[in-house]
């Protein structure tokens, strides 16, 4: 029994055509429909107290998506996530939660992903050879590209942000790109932009396909930790 | 059964994918191979605004309460999507299950803005369905119609297989069981088209044939036999209480124009304004009951997870038992911290009680409907309020903590002059002069005032359906003026203005006869769609369209049209005498005002309903009883 919770939840192929806004509004919903005690702030206009882990890009399906809420009355983890899958539409889902003993934030305590990002190339090409050119990319101390924010687009050596890269073949078609990079509120790396520059900097003529996240980390103490391993620090 | 494969390199190209994947909360999932009658319910516009329209929640829920029947939606699909479709080659499906239009049974379209036409034409054509009406066979679907602008349904004749005239809710049930006789008979399409020819309220264009003079104008009217009735009647639910209404409601993912529970207080409009088309043909006024709404809110919420709720109807402060109502409801909303938007207040019997109450939810702008600058053309139009009763309410708004207000005019209404269009800006002159101590005293800012003039449309069922539209060119002047005048004084008011090239063309296909048909399909062929936005909008298109089925766009829109001209909507009846619209409009060139329905009858021939207002026991009605 808890007053707030961590949880983590999913989204399949059939709600990834919705926008980071789209996500917010549903869950405001699921959970009004839920009947869910959760918690709102006070002021002239009050909002639920979720908070979210990361934003989900509009194309982008995950396994490993965390959120923190909080109630006005104790609740158990079990009871939350059966009442609110049954609110949720197909494509969502709700798999585990943690009580959350003390207000922590999750936006503030996510500091990486990791992503599968599928790909293809026009010929057909070795995976090991695909995996090469991606290991020499990493070797590149460099890795400058154009990176669009709030007030235009401004250069961003992106080199710091990826912790690590390698490529494979997929179980169907093309290839699969195993990326571990830097996430969050600070140096958010965004596996679009980093597709991008793969593309650029390689020459290898890359079509995206699906990009999956299944794990972000907080970090502790130069240690990657699973969001619910911090939930109470 | 064929459906349509949707994957990234379509979905990932466009904007806002989640149009065109359904699977909202609410939708209801049937199996298509379970029911004998398949309904594609069309909205010729974006899922957005489509999304957003009552009528559609409405029917869908009545159709799909039926166990033989599978109602599905279908929105036009923006530009970017339409473009990749036909890139490969992908037919315009439903989201319910992803079937092409093509296979449903029937086909039925809203019709509630002319400028959405062209989509309609676009829609079959992505669907794989015929577009003209003479060319559809016993493997297409029935196209038929409804919504407000079909009371003139004649621009359509040609593509529209029939018309549903009036409201929707009973006579769609006849529609489907003669649908149902009829696909177990084998007979031909025609045999179809006979039997609901017969149902109250349906009309079928291809059955009746239209004579012209030379000039242009309409001879007659006539039904090709004796099967067809000479005039169609529309249809209405007499009791609001007892007819079926969702609070089961699909909850869209994005962002759609009203993304809201819509409850709707009653049908119709007491007022009479001349101008509105919507006060006519809804009548008569028909209210849902106190009781019955909350219970509606309250199963809405709950079903839906929605946070906002609007009160729906023309003329919000005319329910007759808002206070009562509005107590309960506040407690509700407040308790589950919803909010409510109230919209339509008429400004003279705004009450500062009302106001407050709403705003503890929440304080947006608020908007006014003047509709005319000048007492003198007010009173020409039969709104019934004044300058003083405008000014009191802006001020009350305004010591209320509401800052920002909008009001609403039209331009190039009958008997205009440019006296009164100046009197527009005059008025927000003296508005904002009028609120200058106030806003002080309470420790707000000054007021701002948004001007917003649409350019009048003359519509059927009006008594101003006779009433030649202002040309372009005037339009414009009354515009340019008018901004002239506000740029010089203040900046406090902001002014805005609507195009009047697509009013022009509105003003066209609101009262045009079946030859438009050919324009129409000329047009839509040059690549006219989503004329109602102004981004796809090409009036030189409509131009060209014209000139190529040689006729001329003035003479619907800017011609006056004689008290004994047969009109093009003339053998459709909507309940309001003839006689009582020249009446209304002899009575405008006097300024002479009309009372409300509230006060008393004044023999519309609505009460031919026997319903609502008419045979309201507690009000001093001459008529009905």
């Amino acid at each position: 029994m808890a007053r707030a919770l961590r949880f983590r939840f999913s989204r399949d192929e059939r709600l990834k055509y919705l926008a980071h806004l789209d996500v917010l509004r549903l869950f405001e919903r699921a959970l009004k429909r839920s009947g869910l005690p959760v918690s709102y702030t006070q002021g002239f206009n009050p909002r639920q107290k979720i908070v979210f882990g990361l934003p989900m890009a509009l194309g982008l399906t995950s396994s490993a998506e965390y959120a923190d809420i909080e109630f006005d009355e104790d609740i158990t983890p079990e009871t939350f996530i059966s009442r609110l899958n049954q609110a949720l539409p197909d494509g969502i889902e709700v798999l585990d939660a943690v009580p959350l003993l003390k207000k922590g934030s999750i936006m503030s305590q996510i500091t990486s992903a990791k992503y599968e990002v599928s790909f293809d190339v026009p010929q057909i090409m070795d995976p090991d050879e695909i995996n090469g050119i991606v290991i020499s990319f990493m070797d590149n101390e460099d890795i400058t590209v154009m990176k669009k924010g709030k007030s235009g687009s401004k250069p961003v050596n992106i080199r710091p942000l990826i912790y690590s890269l390698s490529a494979r073949k997929a179980d169907g078609d093309g290839y699969v790109l195993d990326a571990f990079v830097s996430a969050g509120a600070e140096n958010n790396l965004r596996p679009d932009l980093l597709m991008k520059a793969l593309s650029q900097k390689t020459g290898l003529d890359l079509s995206v396909g699906s990009i999956h996240r299944r794990a972000m980390y907080a970090s502790t103490f130069n240690e990657w930790k699973d969001p619910f391993e911090v939930a109470n620090d | 059964m064929m459906r349509v494969k949707l994957d990234d390199t379509l979905l990932l190209q466009v904007e806002k994918p989640a149009k065109y994947i359904g699977n909202e909360w609410n939708m209801v999932k049937k199996d298509p191979e379970s029911v004998e009658v398949r309904f594609a319910f069309a909205f010729p516009d974006d899922y957005e605004i489509g999304m957003s329209h009552l009528g559609m929640k409405i029917l869908y829920h009545i159709l799909n309460r039926r166990e033989d029947t599978y109602c599905e939606r279908v929105f036009a699909p923006w530009v970017d999507m339409e473009r990749l479709m036909r890139e490969k080659g992908l037919p315009l499906y439903t989201l319910e299950t992803y079937t092409p239009i093509s296979e449903f049974d029937i086909i039925g379209f809203t019709l509630q803005y002319e400028m959405s036409y062209t989509n309609i034409l676009n829609m079959l054509d992505l669907g794989g369905v015929p577009v003209l009406a003479k060319d559809r066979n016993r493997s297409h679907p029935f196209v038929c119609a409804g919504g407000p602008c079909a009371v003139n349904p004649e621009p359509l004749a040609d593509f529209i297989d029939f018309f549903v005239i009036g409201e929707g809710e009973e006579v769609i049930h006849e529609i489907i069981d003669a649908y149902k006789d009829w696909k177990g008979s084998g007979q031909d399409r025609n045999a179809f088209l006979e039997l609901v020819a017969g149902i109250e309220g349906v009309y079928v264009p291809s059955m009746y044939e239209i004579v012209y003079y030379d000039d242009g104008t309409i001879m007659d009217i006539m039904p090709k036999s004796g099967k067809v009735p000479d005039t169609v009647r529309k249809r209405i639910v007499t009791d609001l209480d007892s007819a079926d209404f969702p609070d089961d409601i699909i909850v869209p993912y994005i962002g759609t124009v009203h993304d809201r529970i819509m409850l709707e207080l009653f049908r119709g409009c007491i007022r009479g304004c001349r101008f509105c088309q919507a006060g006519f043909i809804y009548r008569p006024v028909r209210e849902r009951s106190p009781e019955k709404l909350n219970e509606l809110a309250r199963s809405s919420v709950e079903k839906t997870g929605y946070d906002e709720i609007s009160l729906v109807s023309l003329s919000t402060s005319d329910y007759s038992a808002l206070p009562e109502f509005c107590d309960n409801l506040l407690e509700f909303s407040e308790k589950e911290r919803v909010n409510l938007s109230l919209p339509s207040l008429r400004v003279d019997n705004f009450s500062l009680g009302l106001m407050e109450r709403a705003s503890k939810v929440r304080k947006s702008g608020l908007t006014f409907a003047p509709e005319a600058g000048t007492q003198r053309l007010r009173d020409v139009i039969n709104k019934g309020i004044t300058d003083e009763d405008l000014k009191s309410s802006v001020q009350l708004a305004v010591a209320g903590g509401w800052n920002s207000v909008k009001l609403y005019f039209m331009i190039g209404l009958p008997t205009e002059t440019m006296q009164d269009v100046e009197g527009i800006a005059d008025l927000g002159f003296s508005l904002i002069e009028s609120c200058r101590g106030i806003a002080d005293k309470h420790g707000g800012r000054g007021l701002n005032i948004t001007l917003s003039t649409s350019n009048f449309v003359p519509k059927p069922f009006t008594p101003f359906q006779w009433e030649p539209m202002d040309s372009i060119e005037v339009l414009r002047e009354k515009q340019y003026h008018l901004k002239d005048l506000i740029r010089k004084r203040t900046r406090r008011i902001r002014y805005q203005y609507h195009d009047p090239e697509i009013s022009h063309m509105e003003a066209v296909l609101s009262r045009g006869d079946r030859r438009l048909g050919r324009v129409i399909h000329t047009v839509w062929k040059l690549g006219a769609r989503f004329d109602g936005w102004d981004e796809h909008f090409s009036f030189e298109r409509w131009q060209q369209a014209f000139e190529e089925n040689g006729l001329n766009s003035s003479f619907y829109a800017n011609r006056r049209r004689d008290f004994s001209e047969v009109l093009p909507w003339d053998h459709i009846d909507t309940g309001v005498n003839k006689g009582f619209l020249v009446r209304e409009c002899q009575k405008a060139y006097e300024g002479d005002l009309t009372r409300n329905c509230a006060n008393g009858c004044s023999n519309c021939g609505a009460s031919v309903y026997q319903a609502g207002i008419c045979f309201r026991k507690d009000k001093n009605n001459s008529q009905g009883g």
